[in-house]
């Protein structure tokens, strides 16, 4: 179903939609291509629902224009209301129709098509309910209400699918299963898609690219692992994934570090020069064991530990008060809060931010720190000054091992 | 009858899954509780029992009396009646909800409130003040005198009983219909525009027909109304099923025969509250909202004028006529003298009664209440759901079935207070039995279970901890009972002891007799005592929720 059109599915340039004083979408370039899944990760509140709402036409940009499959459809007095767009929704709440059938609603984007009985057919085995057409939504689990939501916005064969956290509603388990369901039907369906969501392994798994929003401003747009292995920005690399910025002085594509030379990766990684910031993830550091007692001279101490299924994270932090999220293989012994640990560089790629950047600062896993920090208009200002409380460091590099009630007081 | 005699959806028994059912619940009730249950359901269902008894022993030919063209042309009458308060609560309704939820109309809220109160007004009571405005003699025919008008054409009939059942009772429509509208969310008319349709196809195709159920439910309780109103019809001389059944009795030749019109009417209003639940099931099924987005407005433009004139329209003939055609009357009762004492022992009976009444009805209700809270026993739903069958008996059937019972069972309560007040607790305490309910789902029964842990025996425990939780649903409700029996019609004028005056029969008298000056003051005390009960309604909506 893939057009022989050159155009892009959607082109956005410059959108921009504010809400009083509010800026709620701030000149965002974006381009979803013929047939791909793009993601549109970022935290709540960060203008990525009311992109989707202003290329649906169910808002209108104070700025900006948007293309759908070449065809101008906001900004530069072009208006199309949103019924004659060829844009297909797949809202949060479902919003299927609460009177019709599963049937009827598939069918509701197809009165005038002479194939609509064969149509809604080729849906309904297309998201695997071949004999639910005469049920009522209401007889529907969540699950199943959400694939007829996507079958019934896919019927008219629109240009791009949009979805706006579908799947938000839903428990963890269902919605790992619904991820794949729905992507298996787009891809069949060939159709271009955006995928609205605030959760990163979503937007992860399911993106042939994803974009990354933070306060109405698209901070990069990429492949996911482009995204999680050279980060535009200092935000989305603590955003998506867990990550450690420290100090480093770049020089001829590499960086000095604390923990020795990396090599650098990334826009313009070759001509970087002077102090910035590197980025290291858990698993680019090595854990070593220290003996008993802190006379090794080992430098780093367990602050806390993250178990997190497949992984296991710790906090550690360093006499002057640095602090680092790492990753212990197996191989590692449990390790406890208190522990003394040596740290050892891997042999890695990863970026470097130059000055103008944020100071060294680690997040916790799945950057719940930088979401909570972006929710605040100042947020990326305010990392320049939130360094580590000072009286945490006497207990970070106290000569007898760490008690655990003092753990318990770091993980606060 | 008065407006909140009726079933009303906030009063309604719980549904099964009302709440869940956690470890240790027993289904089974102490026998106690048991018995006081089904003696208190007994009560409430002795009226359509002996009802039935009577209209079985019916003497001489049955048949005969329904197949006389004159009862065929009261049931036409009353068929006819209730159809066109349907249609004419609807169209007025559905407009006036759709206005204070989904455009920019001015003062929304304040449209929302207004419009809300002639749902309280007792539909004698406009019914008095239709006839003192537009009647022979009214106000409306004082202020054209000058003009040369001698005489109005009469306001009685089908049109005057359609036109004022249906002012006290489209607010019915409009609840339903503004809860679906808010319940519905946006985004499923946003995915139709999305799939091809205009914005007016949406209105057609999705938005009307997901109200259908909700706006149909809020007519068929309307039309309950209207089938089952005394007053009004009484007063504007329309002959429908309950006047009929009330001049069937007073004729007394065969009052048995009497008996056999309000099984009719009974049917009827089954037929039409079965219909209100199923509708009111679907209209559930058909709320999408989870995350309450408000609903998107229509900016109203031009039309913003003529839906003003509209509302103001609604609000004048329901609210504006009524109050101001019973002030206009009482300063000209005052001006010429009219004893103001007469009033005060009226409303100081009718008070007594009121607060009695009340006190007895919570007593009923806590009963019946800690059975379909705290057990789920077949019985528990018998005497519940029996509570409130008694409950959506019209008050005239209540009333003749009560007088029979009486007088031929026992003659010694025939014409006491005694017996009017047992009756009026019987029959309103399901107004209680929500609150108390919803009170006891809050003190749930592991409250009991610690205090027997620290040494209380069962009454004892349930007197220190659930009690005290209990306290403002019994003031609640107790005064929803007041407020009801106080503005109460048909009860008051066929059971209570002849010299025995209430606010309502006062009016009654006066206003069928044309005294329009001496109704007017009772009226007024009753037109506050309504607006009194509209807060105290939205407030219980608010606690139950």
């Amino acid at each position: 179903m893939t057009r022989a059109s050159p155009d892009p599915a959607v082109r956005i340039k410059g959108l921009g939609r504010r809400f009083g004083d509010v800026v709620a979408v701030d000149s965002v370039d974006l381009e979803v291509r013929q047939g791909e899944m793009l993601t549109v990760l970022g935290p709540s509140g960060c203008g990525k629902t009311t992109v989707l709402r202003l290329v649906a036409g169910l808002d209108t940009p104070d700025a900006g224009t948007i293309e759908i499959g070449g065809r101008r459809v906001a900004g530069g007095g072009a208006s199309v209301p949103p019924e004659r767009r060829r844009v297909g929704m797949v809202f949060q709440d479902v919003a299927l129709f609460p009177h019709l059938t599963v049937h009827d609603n598939i069918g509701y984007g197809l009165r005038h098509d002479p194939d609509r009985e064969v149509r809604i057919r080729e849906l309904l085995e297309l998201i695997d309910l071949p004999d639910a057409g005469r049920r009522m939504p209401h007889h529907l689990s969540g699950g199943m209400q959400q694939r007829v939501a996507v079958a019934r916005a896919l019927a008219p064969r629109p240009d791009v699918v949009l979805l706006d956290e579908p799947f938000s509603s839903l428990d963890a388990a269902l919605r790992t299963q619904l991820r794949g369901d729905v992507r298996e039907i787009l891809r069949a369906a060939g159709t271009a898609a955006v995928f609205v969501t605030h959760d990163q392994d979503e937007a992860l798994t399911l993106g042939d690219r994803m974009a990354v929003m933070v306060r109405g401003r698209v901070e990069q747009v990429d492949a996911p692992e482009v995204v999680y292995g050279e980060p535009a920005t200092p935000f989305v690399s603590t955003f998506v994934g867990t990550a450690n910025l420290v100090h480093g002085e770049a020089r001829d594509g590499f960086a000095l570090t604390r923990f020795g030379a990396v090599r650098l990766v990334g826009q313009g990684s070759g001509g970087h020069r002077g102090r910035g910031l590197v980025v290291l993830r858990p698993e680019h550091l090595e854990v070593i064991e220290a003996p008993d007692g802190p006379a090794d001279g080992a430098s780093w101490r367990v602050l806390r530990r993250r178990f997190a299924g497949t992984e296991i994270l710790y906090e550690v932090a360093a006499g002057d008060g640095e602090r680092l999220w790492v990753e212990a293989g197996h191989a590692v012994r449990r390790l406890r809060v208190g522990d003394a640990v040596n740290l050892r560089l891997r042999e890695i790629e990863t970026v470097f931010f130059g000055a103008g950047h944020a100071p060294p600062h680690s997040t916790g896993p799945s950057g719940e720190r930088a979401q909570r920090l972006a929710q605040r208009p100042d947020a990326l200002d305010r990392l320049e000054v939130e360094r580590i409380p000072e009286d945490d460091d006497d207990l970070a590099d106290a000569d007898v091992p760490v008690a655990p009630e003092v753990g318990r007081d770091l993980g606060r | 009858m008065s407006a909140l005699a009726r079933p009303r959806l906030p009063l309604r028994p719980f549904t099964r899954s009302g709440r869940a059912r956690t470890a240790g619940d027993d289904p089974r009730a102490p026998w106690p509780l048991a018995v006081t249950g089904l003696v208190i359901a007994l009560l409430a269902l002795l009226p359509l029992i002996y009802l039935v008894i009577r209209a079985l022993g019916v003497e001489g030919d049955a048949l005969g009396f329904i197949l006389r063209p004159r009862t065929i042309g009261v049931v036409v009458g009353t068929v006819a009646l209730g159809l066109l308060v349907g249609i004419s609560t609807i169209l007025i309704g559905v407009p006036v909800a759709w206005l204070t939820t989904r455009t920019d109309l001015p003062g929304r809220r304040t449209w929302a409130v207004l419009t809300a109160i002639p749902l309280a007004l007792p539909s004698y009571v406009v019914g008095f003040a239709f006839l003192a405005f537009f009647g022979p003699r009214g106000t409306l025919q004082g202020l054209l005198a000058p003009l040369g008008v001698e005489r109005l054409p009469s306001i009685g009939g089908l049109f005057g009983a359609v036109l004022v059942l249906s002012l006290v009772s489209f607010p019915y429509v409009t609840l339903a219909t503004r809860a679906a509208i808010l319940r519905l969310d946006p985004a499923v008319e946003e995915s139709a525009r999305l799939l091809g349709d205009r914005r007016m196809t949406v209105f057609r195709r999705i938005t009307l027909p997901v109200l259908v159920p909700a706006i149909a439910a809020g007519a068929l309780l309307a039309m309950l109304y209207a089938l089952s109103d005394f007053g009004a019809v009484g007063l504007l001389q329309f002959d429908s099923l309950a006047r009929a059944i009330y001049l069937q009795y007073g004729a007394s030749f065969d009052r048995s025969l009497a008996a056999v019109l309000a099984l009719g009417l009974v049917a009827m209003t089954v037929a039409l509250t079965a219909g209100e639940g199923r509708l009111r099931a679907r209209a559930g099924t058909y709320a999408t909202s989870r995350r309450r987005r408000p609903p998107s407005i229509v900016a109203l433009g031009r039309w913003r004028w003529p839906a003003l004139a509209f509302c103001t329209a609604v609000v004048g003939l329901a609210l504006v006529i009524p109050v101001g055609t019973i002030a206009w009357w009482m300063v000209r009762g005052a001006m010429s003298g009219q004893p103001v004492e007469l009033l005060m022992d009226v409303a100081i009976d009718t008070f007594l009664v009121g607060a009695l009444a009340a006190l007895a009805a919570v007593l009923l209700a806590l009963p019946v209440a800690l059975l379909a809270a705290r057990h789920r026993s077949r019985l528990a739903r018998f005497v519940e759901s029996s509570a409130f069958a008694g409950y959506a008996l019209p008050g005239i059937v209540v009333a003749l079935a009560m007088i029979f019972l009486a007088t031929r069972t026992v003659p010694i309560l025939y014409q006491t207070m005694a017996l009017l007040i047992l009756v009026y607790a019987v029959r309103f305490m399901p107004q209680a039995i929500g609150g108390l309910r919803a009170a006891l789902g809050t003190a749930g029964p592991r409250l009991e279970e610690s205090g027997r842990t620290l040494g209380d025996g069962p009454i004892r425990a349930f007197t220190r901890l659930t009690l005290p939780f209990l306290r403002p649903a019994f003031l609640a409700g107790g005064a929803l009972v007041f407020l009801t029996v106080v503005k109460e019609l048909p009860l008051a004028l066929l059971i209570a002891p002849i010299g025995f005056d209430t606010l309502a029969t006062e009016i009654w008298d006066a206003a069928s007799s044309g005294f329009y000056a001496r109704a007017a003051a009772p009226a007024a005390l009753l037109v506050v005592l309504s607006i009194g009960t509209v807060a105290l309604l939205l407030r219980a909506e608010e606690a139950e929720r």
